[in-house]
């Protein structure tokens, strides 16, 4: 008959193991308590990645940078800036046609003084065309540069700024994209829609107006 | 908090640096004296070299997981509060400057925060250290000797460009600076084990030897590994 013979000696690297483990298991649950991080990324709960180039403002070139205008402690229930940013090709037959079409009618809607839609007072909408390059100029019929996109601008009639990244540098952070690609960013940073992760019959305006709270009617 | 006068000394670094200290006193003549007989009769290996540097290693392994435990608690924060958005009013010294900074503050490729490799790194160390001291006679005390020494090597390389970060950034993370300083000083505590061992110093630490049931060390030798026995055989 075969008996099995039982060693309580347990070994000294599992005993070990086992007082690294409850060490390490603590101070993780630890910082898993106390700490809620969001990380930059460019989906729906990410922190919006850097943007910083030049923008056309309507009369001249200037520097911009996304970062500036963000407020990392914002809460839910503030006021602060909601930012609407397309990313766009002025080559782009559908950008052409949303530049042309939606655009106008939303930024009528959201941009200025007293703007038909409602916002609490302290809560404000800006829009940023970011400008990319799905081709090169070599491409027959595709034409790049600032005149471009100063006159894309002003033939659609919009009144917000453009910023020239049509040396894609934005891919960098961004990864890249299609167009047109659109977001829209809470005053803190926080990415509340992007189009990829959307489905299609919910726009970006279909968003803002969800996302965005309402003033007194 | 800062203590005036002393910029670069941060008063949340005491208990990392307690534990270090400490640790560093075992691994020298002091530590003989450092410990109290109370602790000696819990702890038998403590009354020798190879059990007081055991307990030290232990320590400065300890510090460096703590500390790198509050760089990734820091670091975490940092993200809450803004990330690469970060700033504060330090000078030179300047943690939330460093572990702020989105730039540098995760490993490349990986995109995990620094500190949560340090804590890895440390743990590793705790438990090649835990399982040697525990028994410093098992076949396998040599690979985890070869295997601390290795990594330990490795992470200097790893630490050069943490410095190199800190200069790019123009700003030095005292936080960091510890963990780094732990890491070395458990890089020359693995090399000291690594002369020790096959000498007469090991073997004193390892006085228990001699009284361990043979079957036990034979069983140990075989890696654990129990045959059964016949019953006939038994009696």
């Amino acid at each position: 008959m075969i008996r099995r013979d039982i060693s309580d000696e347990a070994g000294a690297r599992s005993d070990a193991l086992m007082i690294v483990s409850v060490i390490f298991i603590t101070a993780f649950t630890y910082i898993a308590l106390t700490t809620s991080p969001v990380y930059t990324g460019v989906g729906v709960g990410d922190r919006v990645p850097e943007l910083e180039g030049q923008i056309y403002d309507g009369s001249s070139w200037v520097d911009y940078n996304l970062e500036d205008h963000i407020d990392p402690l914002w809460s839910e229930g503030e006021g602060g800036t909601w930012f609407m940013i397309e990313f766009m090709d002025t080559n782009c037959g559908y950008c052409q046609q949303a530049a042309r079409e939606d655009i106008p009618t939303m930024q009528g809607q959201w941009l200025g003084e007293n703007p038909p839609r409602s916002t609490p007072e302290n809560v404000s909408v800006e829009f940023l065309a970011v400008s990319i390059s799905l081709w090169n100029e070599d491409v027959a019929g595709k034409s790049y540069g600032r005149d471009v996109i100063v006159e894309f601008r002003n033939d659609n009639g919009h009144n917000f700024p453009y910023m020239d990244m049509q040396d894609n540098s934005y891919e960098n952070a961004w990864g890249k994209l299609g167009t047109p690609t659109y977001f829209l960013v809470a005053p803190n940073g926080i990415i509340k829609y992007t189009t990829p992760e959307a489905s299609s019959e919910f726009s970006v305006w279909d968003a803002m107006n969800e996302e965005i709270p309402w003033g007194e009617e | 908090m800062m203590v005036a006068g002393l910029e670069c000394f941060d008063a949340n670094l005491l208990p990392h640096l307690g534990i270090f200290a400490l640790g560093v006193a075992m691994l020298t003549p002091l530590g003989e004296s450092l410990t109290p007989p109370a602790l000696r009769s819990k702890w038998k290996s403590l009354e020798t070299k190879l059990g007081r540097i055991f307990a030290g290693m232990f320590l400065i392994s300890f510090s460096g997981f703590t500390v790198s435990a509050h760089t990734l608690w820091m670091h975490n924060k940092s993200q809450e509060m803004g990330g690469g958005s970060f700033c504060t009013a330090g000078t030179v010294c300047d943690c939330a400057s460093v572990i702020g900074n989105n730039d540098w503050n995760t490993m490349p490729f990986l995109g995990l925060p620094w500190g949560l490799l340090g804590m890895l790194a440390f743990a590793l160390f705790m438990w090649l250290i835990i399982s040697m001291a525990k028994d410093p006679a098992a076949s396998w005390v040599l690979n985890h000797l070869k295997i601390g020494t290795n990594f330990a090597i490795l992470g200097l390389g790893i630490i050069l460009y943490l410095m190199y970060a800190e200069y790019k950034i123009g700003k030095i993370c005292q936080f960091c600076t510890t963990a780094h300083i732990a890491h070395v000083a458990a890089t020359f505590g693995f090399i000291t084990l690594s002369k020790m061992y096959g000498t007469s110093d090991w073997a004193v630490g390892n006085s228990s030897v001699g009284t361990i049931d043979p079957s036990a060390r034979e069983r140990r030798k075989r890696g654990g590994y129990v045959a059964p026995k016949q019953a006939s055989e038994e009696e």
